[in-house]
Parts: structure tokens; C-alpha cells; sequence
């Protein structure tokens, strides 16, 4: 047999070939060449290389065994070298195959241990960020309650004791006002109206009537303050959503329905309901709503047997305060009384998302500790 | 309030435990903290709302008890002996500011005995949280506490010329107060004074004076009971900081047709307590006497709030037991249920607040129960409009954080010296007329100030690699008139990469935050970048933003600034490790977002293939890439399609005052595949042009 580097890179007859026999050596040559290199692969780059080294279709052995034995060969031998090649064909094209699918299984016992990935080990980390739980939870509020026709208005958290207070039906000396400790602002000398920090973002009820028409089905997010020192239940910023629909056919019904909507889609179908009267100068009848306890799902014994620490054993939570609008706001808007009616919500995010998220610290909210901002990408 | 179990079963014939009770009144209005079993029987404790004032005694949650149980609220009938006496003769009594005092009644005991109070009233005051003193002042709290009147007893004897008034207090005046103090009074709330007038003897409706104070030898009593205006009465407790219970109900409103019931009370409990002989009648000064106001209540308006009816015989049976006696009037009278119906109702003298027909509505649907209304969720009628910033907002913040910036919330309240690193010039603050603490007396006039603290709680709380950013307001004032800005902040510390199996560490750098930014800018059709900065920022590292695809027009003002913190600034916030930061304008930003978004186009993809050259030059430092690309472009090849920095380096092989920098331009052609040779040919003239131009030389690559 003719010892050539690379017999397939020329023709039979430069290689000396002139019988069948010959021929049948050749190929049983490059035959066993091919069992060789193919037993040393073990994993896909290996197995690509030896695809592409085989059946390349530009340079690959087999296209250069049809373009420089078969083509060229003399009519005598073209039926033997066409056979040869037919039967090298089928057999490289099966065993890579059946390479591919021993890699691919993984059932290839030669499968060398390095080439194989650790999974427990961690992928690439890109760092990512995070939304801020309070925002997430106004998103979920908005999307609610959007999808029962409110749309979202915004607006200033410095407002007049006008919009605050008296819009509001709370005019000064209210005993209402003493509850809600007011931050003001030093303003020049002279100027013509106080200003305060918005206490609540019900100025926004006024704000918007002022400019729509019914029907006016609005909640406004934002930040409120209070004056309050600060400890794990209270600070002086906290977070409302107002709402507010007025038409000319909104009742008390229309108003818990609304109210029963949304806390289900919030807390889940499970969450019992009860409103129970209260006061609040803007609305009559005032509500404050209440959901069964969802630490202790209403039992108001705790887990481990005694009385729930979240409902004190009341198996009830105080969610936020509500009502129908009271029609002396509507004189302060130019609406109707008499042909106008609507109800009116503000509940407090914060409080809110720590009732869901069972923190026990609103102080969290504010710090901003990435420890805490990661729990809730 | 603490509210006695035994002491309402005085007056209503209730059954039900006192945990039914509490849990009857939170549901028809009366909101309960807590119900406890203590020695004297269950005590509820009762937050009584502002506006029911009338529920701060014993008899009016009685009545609430009457009308949700269905119960019949007994009548208070004192009948105290007389004696021939008249009290008339006995005291004199006048009114100088009958707006601030619309009743005064008076009654004189004589030879009573000032001794302690009986177990079963001590029992009574410890239950309710008030202090035991003497027979005379515990009962005038014990029938404060029963019927919500407050009362005031005075040492007869010490009440110069047995006369008594009520009067504007001066300007200035002093009195000392039963608690021991002496306080300065002013003319917006009135005094009860004696004899001539000049002394006063206790600021009404708030507190007596220690002057006419009864003791164990006071001998004759004169009890007042009086009426005095609400609103003065919370000013003055507000001015004087003393809230007393008698302020507490004063102040939101007491029942001028009780004063005299509640005096006979307590002097029906004096003899009985005490002995002694009651003068005969009252003396009763009442200018305020008003005829009680006429309320109706129309079936059409109640369905029209409540969307549900309630029947004709309870809407009557829960006014009758509040005290509002309806009388059906009108059209249908007799028609049980109809649309029409018709109630006129006398609005009680201990139920001021209530005065419109919604408030005759609320009264109903509370006792009859707001779960009889069933809920109903309202079509819409209108689509519902998000803001108009809610989707270029959500980008951006999407954009930031899969940039890996985590959202931050912070609080605006911070300390003047440290906004004032980070305020503009010309920016006046917001400043707080009544701050919780100097720390907290500025709102925020940027938010660079809370991003900066917010890194600061990170390092100090053992977390280095920080990036954050909040979206928010600056707060600021104009004149007298408030600014509030929209502003996203952004800030960063530590590592852009960690150490990790497939990678090197690497800090941040500005160049994270200007890559980063420009993420954002790509959303509102790209980023200029102009020299310059805030004071905050270090010199060699910072730069101003600005909107729009050609460079801004010098001194056009900026969208924000980005930077590295100055080194002054960040030891003021002890921050030891390199700090980013960037603040933009949000409004214009967002209108950018949407008018970009608006604007575009689909570009048809090219056909034919793009051809890349590389070009490393030699070029004199101070030679910004912008001059490369400036120079490259004022060739107007149409074929270039990109012209980007791929490498730059310093120090090894390059010579000092140099540096070495690997542009790489992208050719391609929209109508055929670009040849060798017009590529040599387009890659000539850049050569020559950088040369000539920038003094550039290309180094051998
Ligand atoms: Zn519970």
C-alpha cells in the first residue's frame, strides 16, 4: 500500500491504483481511519469538527474522494470506486449519526468528566435590579383598578389648607384637623396662603371635580405626611391611593361592590369583608372597612394556640376608611347634590403592603437597605 | 370612654354578654378598642368619634344599645326634696358673652359634709379611669360620666357676694387652675368670675379655679351646670394645652337641654352622698335656647345613597329609639313601602351634628346594618385613562432596572446643610414652619441629597456594591408659591462587576453611568453630553445631559448632570469609596420618549453585505474621539454607517502626551457589495484626513 499523507487529496492514478482490489484497500484504509478518529470524540465540538472533516461538502473527505478518485477515475475502475464510495458514505453518515446521539444522551460512558458542566454551580450573574415593594403594590392597586374603569390622575404634595382642610367639608377648628398633626411650610412674609403637606390625597377629589364633569371615576397615588414621630407603625410619610367615582346613580351598594372587588383580587376570593360605620367630615355614611385577618384567617387564635398578635383575637384588620361623598363637598365643586352622587376611599399602601408582606417595620420602606429592596425584585 | 357593662344595664335592659355588646356597637358606628373583665365587671373600651359627643356618657351608648337591640331606653327622672329656701335668693347669676355661653344654671346645698366617696362610686371613677377626690367632685364626674354633661361644684362660701358670671376673659389675666398652675389667659375664651367681676374663678368649660375650690370643710355647695361653646372652648384647650374631659366635651358639642337634668342629678346624689339641704329651684340663665330643627327623610333620596331600602316600621322603630320621633307625612301616608313615603323628624338637642336628610339616612342604614346592603360592582361608563407618563415611566424604569439599579423611596425631610451641598444656585428651598427636628426640616430641593444618604445606609450596613435609583420629586419654592418637579436620581458605589468563576472584578466607573444613561436616552432618541457640571461633582469627571441629536445650543439648560461626587462632598457623608451620581428633569424627558416613540420608522434592513476596517491611531491627548468622528464624517462618505471607539490604551509602546486609540468604521452600501478597492479607497482618505487634520498617526496593527 502507497504510505501518502493524504491519499484522498489526488487522483487513483497518481496514486499507482489500477485494479478493483486496489481500490477496496484504499477505502478500507480511510475506513478505518475514519473508526479511529470517531472513537476519540467524546463531546459535541469534537463531534462537529468530525462532521465537518467527513462530510464537508466543500473539502470534506467524501467530496474529495468523489472529486478526486470518482470523477477522474478511468471507465474501468469508475464502478468499483463509485461502489466504495457508496458503502464509505453509508457508513460514515450512520456512525456520526449514532455519535451525535450517544453525545447527546450523555449515555457515552468515555463522556470525559472536565467537559461535563457542574450545575450546582451558579450561571453568570448580570447583576439586576429591583422594583420597591410600595411601588409594586401601587401597580397592583392601579391595574385593579383600572380594570374596572378608574383612571389614574396625579398631584401636588404641597397643597393649600383649602384643598386639604376646607374643600373638604373640615374647616378650621374641626376636632378633625387635631387628629391629622399638619406640617407647614415657612413661607416670605406676605405670602396669601399658607402651605401645607398634604395630609391625605383626598385634595385630589377636589382637584379633579374642579376640572371634570361627572361621571368621574379616578385613584390618585401618592405620598402623604403627617406629623407623627416615627416608630415602627407610624411615619411622617406614608403612601394613599384615593379613590373616587361620582355619577349620577352611585349608591352605597355600587360602593362596597366596588370596595368587596377589590380587596378580592388584592388579598385573594378567600378574604371575608364587613364595613362598619364611622365618621369622616368628607363622606356620609362614613365606613371603615375591615378584612378578615389573614394571619389567622379570621379564628383570631394564632397558629401556635394563642389569641392572633396581628387582630388581637378579633379575627378582623381595619384596611382604611371610606364612605359616600358628602354632599357638602359637592358645593365646593359646583356638582349638584341633589343629582350627583359617589363614594370615596384612601387607603394606605404602606400598611397595606406590610399586612400582605408581613413586615413588621414601616421603617423599612424608607431605609432602603439592599437587603431588603432584593427580597422583592 | 370606658364604658361600664353594669352601669349601661342601669338604663337599658340588656342581656346579651358584653362581648355581643362591643361587637353590636363596632358595627352600628361606636368603634371598640377592647372589651376586658377587670374587679368592677366588664368595662368596653369606646372610641367615641368626634362628631358623637353625646356617646361620652353611660346614657348615650345606652341608647345606641336601645336601638340596635330593640330595647326601650329608661327615662332619667331626679326628684330631689327641696328645701323652702329659694336658690334664686341665694345666688345671682348673669351671662356677659351669651355667644360664648348659651346656658348657666345654678343650684345652692347647704350643710353638706365634704367626706370620701362610698366604695360602690370610688369603684365606679377607678373603673372609668378618673380620680377619687371628695363626695361633691366625684359625683360631678360620676354624672358627667353618666349623662355626658360635665359639671362644676364651688365652695359657696368663698364665691364673693353669692354672684357669678360668665365673661370674655382679658387680655393677659391670671388664674390659677385646680391643677395647682397659673395661667395667662386672652380674650378669644371666657372666664366664670365672681362678685364684681374682676376675679375669675375658672376658664369655662375647661377647668375650675383652685380659689372656690371645694374641701373637706367646704359646708355649702354651689354646683353649676352651664353650656359653653364648642369651638372656643377647643381653641382655648388647644392654646392653653390643658384638654380636660370637661374640654373634650365641651369642645365637641354638649346637649344644652341636659344641664339642668344633670344638676338635679347631682344634687340628688349630694344629699343622698353628702346630706344637707338643696335650696328650692334652679337658677337658670339661658340666652342659647334654641326650638329644636325639623329634618325630613324621603324614601326617594334614601334609595337614591343606599341603592337598597329598609321597611317603613324599622326606618321608624330606629329614629323613634335615637330620639328623632318620625312622623310619616305627605302623599301615601298609610301605604306601607311606598316610593313616596315621608318622614319629618325633630332633630334631639344632644344630636347637633345631625341637621341634613343624609344624615337621617346614615342614622338608618348604621343601626340597620351596612351588611343588609348588597354589594354590586358599577359597569363603567368611560374607559379608563392611564397617566401620561405611565409608559415612558415604565421603560425607564424597566430600562434602569434590568441595568441593575434597585428602586428606592426615600423621605424628602433633610437637614439644611446637607441639601445645601447638592442645591443649584438661584434654588430657593422649602423650608418647614414646624420641623420634627433640624435633621428633618428642609423638603428635599434635589434628589441627590436622600440618594446620597441612601448609599450611605448601604455602606454603613456592610453593602459595597450599590446601585439604586429613585423616581421622585424636588421641592422647591418660588416666591410663595410651591414647585414640585418630577426627577429620577440615580446613584452608584462599589463594584460594576464582581469577582466571580467567569469573571474579573471591576469598579465602577463614570463611564457605567454614562453608558447607563445613555440606555435611557436611547429611549427618547439619544443623549448629548456637554462639558460642565454641578458644584457637587468632581471636576475631571462629570458632564451635563441634554435632550436632542445635534449638540445643544450653548447654555441651553440641561436635562441633569452626572458625576462623580466630589471628594469634599462625600466625607461629608463619611462615604469613603467613589460615588456616581445623576439627577434629570422627568417631564421633558418623558415627552422626549413619547415624541421619539411616536416618530419612528421601520428602516429597511440592507441587502448587501458590511465591510469593517479597523484604524489604530496615535493621537495627542486632549484629541477627543469626537474630533474623530467629526473629522471622519467631513469626509460625507455616504457608505460609512458606523464609527466606533474599540479600544484605547496609554503608557506601554506609547509614547507620553499620546494616546493610542483603535476606531473601527463600518462601511455599507445600499445598492451594491462594496469592493477591496473602494474600501481601500474610502480607508485612504480617513487616514489622510485624521493626519492633516488632528495630527493623528496610525500606528502598525
Ligand atoms: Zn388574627
Amino acid at each position: 500500500m502507497p504510505n501518502i499523507e493524504n491519499p484522498t487529496a489526488t487522483t487513483l492514478s497518481a496514486l499507482g491504483v489500477t485494479t478493483a482490489a486496489a481500490i477496496a484497500d484504499h477505502f478500507a484504509a480511510i475506513r478505518s481511519r475514519f473508526d479511529a478518529e470517531s472513537a476519540s470524540i467524546h463531546d459535541e465540538s469534537g463531534w462537529k469538527i468530525l462532521r465537518d472533516a467527513w462530510l464537508g461538502r466543500k473539502s470534506g473527505v467524501l467530496a474529495q474522494i468523489t472529486d478526486n478518485w470518482l470523477k477522474p477515475a478511468p471507465a474501468d475502475l469508475k464502478r468499483s470506486a463509485g461502489a466504495g464510495l457508496n458503502e464509505l458514505r453509508a457508513h460514515v453518515e450512520s456512525q456520526i449519526e449514532s455519535r451525535r446521539q450517544a453525545i447527546e444522551s450523555g449515555a457515552d460512558q468515555s463522556a470525559l468528566a472536565h467537559d461535563h458542566i457542574d450545575l450546582s454551580l451558579p450561571g453568570v450573574e448580570r447583576p439586576t435590579g429591583s422594583h420597591h415593594l410600595v411601588r409594586q403594590v401601587f401597580e397592583q392597586i392601579e391595574d385593579i383598578f383600572v380594570s374596572i374603569g378608574f383612571s389614574v390622575v396625579e398631584g401636588p404634595e404641597i397643597e393649600t389648607p383649602y384643598y386639604n382642610f376646607e374643600a373638604l367639608n373640615i374647616p378650621e377648628f374641626h376636632p378633625v384637623r387635631d387628629d391629622m398633626d399638619t406640617f407647614y411650610l415657612d413661607l416670605p412674609k406676605g405670602a396669601s396662603t399658607p402651605l401645607l403637606l398634604r395630609t391625605h390625597t383626598s385634595p385630589m377629589q377636589i382637584r379633579t371635580m374642579e376640572k371634570r364633569k361627572p361621571p368621574v371615576r379616578v385613584i390618585v397615588p401618592g405620598k402623604v405626611y403627617r406629623r407623627d414621630n416615627p416608630d415602627a407603625t407610624h411615619s411622617f410619610i406614608f403612601h394613599q391611593v384615593e379613590g373616587l367615582a361620582v355619577d349620577a346613580d352611585i349608591t352605597f351598594c355600587d360602593f362596597t361592590g366596588t370596595i368587596e372587588y377589590f380587596v378580592k383580587q388584592f388579598f385573594g376570593h378567600g378574604v371575608k369583608t364587613r364595613f362598619r360605620p364611622s365618621y369622616f367630615p368628607f363622606t356620609e355614611p362614613s365606613v371603615e372597612f375591615d378584612v378578615s385577618c389573614i394571619f389567622c384567617g379570621g379564628s383570631g387564635t394564632s397558629a401556635a394556640g394563642g389569641t392572633c398578635s396581628k387582630c388581637k383575637g378579633a379575627g378582623w384588620i381595619e384596611l382604611f376608611g371610606a364612605g359616600m361623598v358628602d354632599p357638602a363637598v359637592y358645593g365646593f365643586v359646583n356638582y349638584d347634590a341633589k343629582k350627583v352622587s359617589g363614594f370615596a376611599f384612601g387607603m394606605g399602601i404602606d400598611r397595606l403592603a406590610m399586612l400582605k408582606y408581613q413586615i413588621d417595620d414601616i421603617q423599612v420602606f424608607f431605609q432602603n437597605d439592599v437587603r431588603f429592596l432584593r427580597q422583592f425584585p | 370612654m370606658k364604658v361600664i357593662y353594669k352601669w349601661l344595664q342601669e338604663f337599658v335592659d340588656v342581656t346579651a354578654s358584653p362581648a355581643d355588646v362591643a361587637s353590636r356597637l363596632a358595627l352600628s358606628g361606636t368603634n371598640i378598642g377592647s372589651v376586658e373583665n377587670g374587679p368592677h365587671g366588664a368595662v368596653i373600651d369606646a372610641e367615641v368619634g368626634s362628631n358623637r359627643p353625646d356617646c361620652l356618657a353611660h346614657y348615650g351608648i345606652a341608647r345606641e344599645l336601645g336601638a340596635v337591640y330593640k330595647l326601650p331606653l329608661k327615662p332619667i327622672s331626679s326628684r330631689p326634696a327641696e328645701g323652702t329656701a329659694k336658690a334664686a335668693e341665694a345666688i345671682k347669676v348673669e351671662i356677659q358673652s351669651p355667644e360664648l355661653c348659651g346656658r348657666f344654671t345654678a343650684r345652692v346645698i347647704r350643710g353638706a359634709k365634704i367626706q370620701p366617696s362610698p366604695k360602690w362610686l370610688k369603684d365606679r371613677l377607678e373603673a372609668s379611669g378618673v380620680a377619687s377626690i371628695s363626695n361633691a367632685v366625684d359625683i360631678s364626674n360620676y354624672v358627667m360620666l353618666e349623662l355626658g354633661h360635665p359639671l362644676h361644684t364651688y365652695d359657696y362660701d368663698k364665691v364673693r357676694d353669692h354672684q357669678i358670671g360668665v365673661r370674655r376673659a382679658k387680655a393677659g389675666e391670671k388664674i390659677r387652675t385646680l391643677d395647682g398652675l397659673e395661667r395667662t389667659l386672652d380674650s378669644s375664651l371666657s372666664v366664670v368670675y365672681d362678685g364684681d367681676r374682676s376675679r375669675a374663678v375658672g376658664i369655662a368649660g375647661i377647668m375650675g379655679g383652685a380659689d372656690t375650690e371645694i374641701s373637706f370643710s367646704t359646708k355649702n355647695i354651689l354646683i353649676e351646670c352651664a353650656w359653653f361653646e364648642p369651638i372656643a372652648v377647643r381653641k382655648a384647650a388647644r392654646s392653653l394645652k390643658l384638654h380636660t374631659e370637661a374640654s373634650t366635651r365641651f369642645g365637641r358639642g354638649v346637649d344644652p337641654e341636659t344641664a339642668e337634668l344633670a344638676s338635679r342629678r347631682a344634687a340628688e346624689l349630694i344629699l343622698e352622698l353628702a346630706g344637707g339641704e338643696l335650696l328650692e329651684g334652679v337658677v337658670d340663665v339661658y340666652p342659647g335656647k334654641r326650638a329644636p330643627k325639623k329634618i325630613q327623610l324621603t324614601r326617594a333620596e334614601f334609595l337614591r345613597v343606599m341603592g337598597a331600602d329598609v321597611p317603613d316600621r324599622e326606618i321608624e322603630a330606629i329614629l323613634s329609639a335615637l330620639g328623632f320621633a318620625p312622623v310619616r307625612v305627605g302623599e301615601n301616608r298609610g301605604a306601607q313601602g311606598s316610593l313616596l313615603a315621608a318622614w319629618e323628624c325633630t332633630q334631639p338637642s344632644w344630636r347637633a351634628e345631625v341637621e341634613r336628610e343624609i344624615d337621617l339616612i346614615e342614622e338608618v342604614a348604621r343601626i340597620y346594618g351596612l351588611d343588609k346592603f348588597p354589594p354590586r360592582l358599577p359597569a363603567a361608563r368611560q374607559g379608563a385613562e392611564r397617566l401620561a407618563k405611565f409608559e415612558p415611566e415604565l421603560r425607564v424604569r424597566e430600562r434602569l432596572i434590568g441595568l441593575g439599579y434597585r428602586e428606592i423611596l426615600t423621605i424628602p425631610h433633610v437637614a439644611e446643610e446637607r441639601d445645601a451641598l447638592f442645591r443649584p444656585e438661584g434654588v430657593t428651598r422649602a423650608r418647614l414652619a414646624n420641623p420634627l427636628s433640624e435633621e428633618a426640616s428642609i423638603l428635599r430641593s434635589n434628589g441627590l441629597v436622600t440618594m446620597a444618604a441612601a448609599l450611605e445606609w448601604n455602606l454603613n450596613h456592610g453593602q459595597r456594591n450599590v446601585r439604586l435609583f429613585e423616581i421622585g420629586r424636588s421641592y422647591r419654592l418660588l416666591g410663595s408659591t410651591s414647585l414640585e418637579t418630577p426627577i429620577l436620581t440615580i446613584g452608584a458605589t462599589g463594584e460594576a462587576r464582581e469577582k466571580g468563576i467567569y469573571d474579573t472584578a471591576r469598579q465602577y466607573e463614570f463611564a457605567d453611568l454614562k453608558g447607563d444613561l445613555d440606555a435611557i436616552g436611547a429611549l427618547a432618541g439619544g443623549f448629548q453630553w456637554q462639558e460642565g457640571g454641578a458644584a457637587w461633582t468632581h471636576a475631571a469627571r462629570r458632564g451635563t445631559v441634554h435632550l436632542g441629536r445635534s449638540n445643544p445650543a450653548p447654555h441651553s439648560a440641561a436635562l441633569g448632570v452626572a458625576g462623580q461626587l466630589a471628594r469634599r462632598v462625600a466625607d461629608k457623608f463619611k462615604l469613603r469609596q467613589d460615588v456616581f451620581l445623576a439627577e434629570m428633569e422627568l417631564d421633558s424627558l418623558y415627552e422626549e420618549i413619547r415624541r421619539e416613540k411616536e416618530a419612528r420608522r421601520y428602516e429597511p434592513l440592507p441587502r448587501f453585505p458590511a465591510v469593517e476596517r479597523d484604524f489604530s491611531l496615535l493621537l495627542a491627548d486632549g484629541t477627543a474621539f469626537s474630533d474623530v468622528v467629526k473629522t471622519i464624517r467631513s469626509l460625507r462618505i455616504g457608505e460609512i454607517t458606523s464609527i466606533e471607539a474599540a479600544d484605547l490604551f496609554r503608557g506601554k509602546n506609547v509614547p507620553p502626551g499620546k494616546y493610542s486609540l483603535l476606531v473601527r468604521v463600518t462601511f455599507q452600501s445600499r445598492e451594491a457589495t462594496l469592493t477591496d478597492r473602494q474600501t481601500s479607497d474610502f480607508s485612504l482618505k480617513i487616514v489622510s484626513a485624521l493626519e492633516e487634520q488632528l495630527g493623528a498617526r496610525l500606528r502598525a496593527s
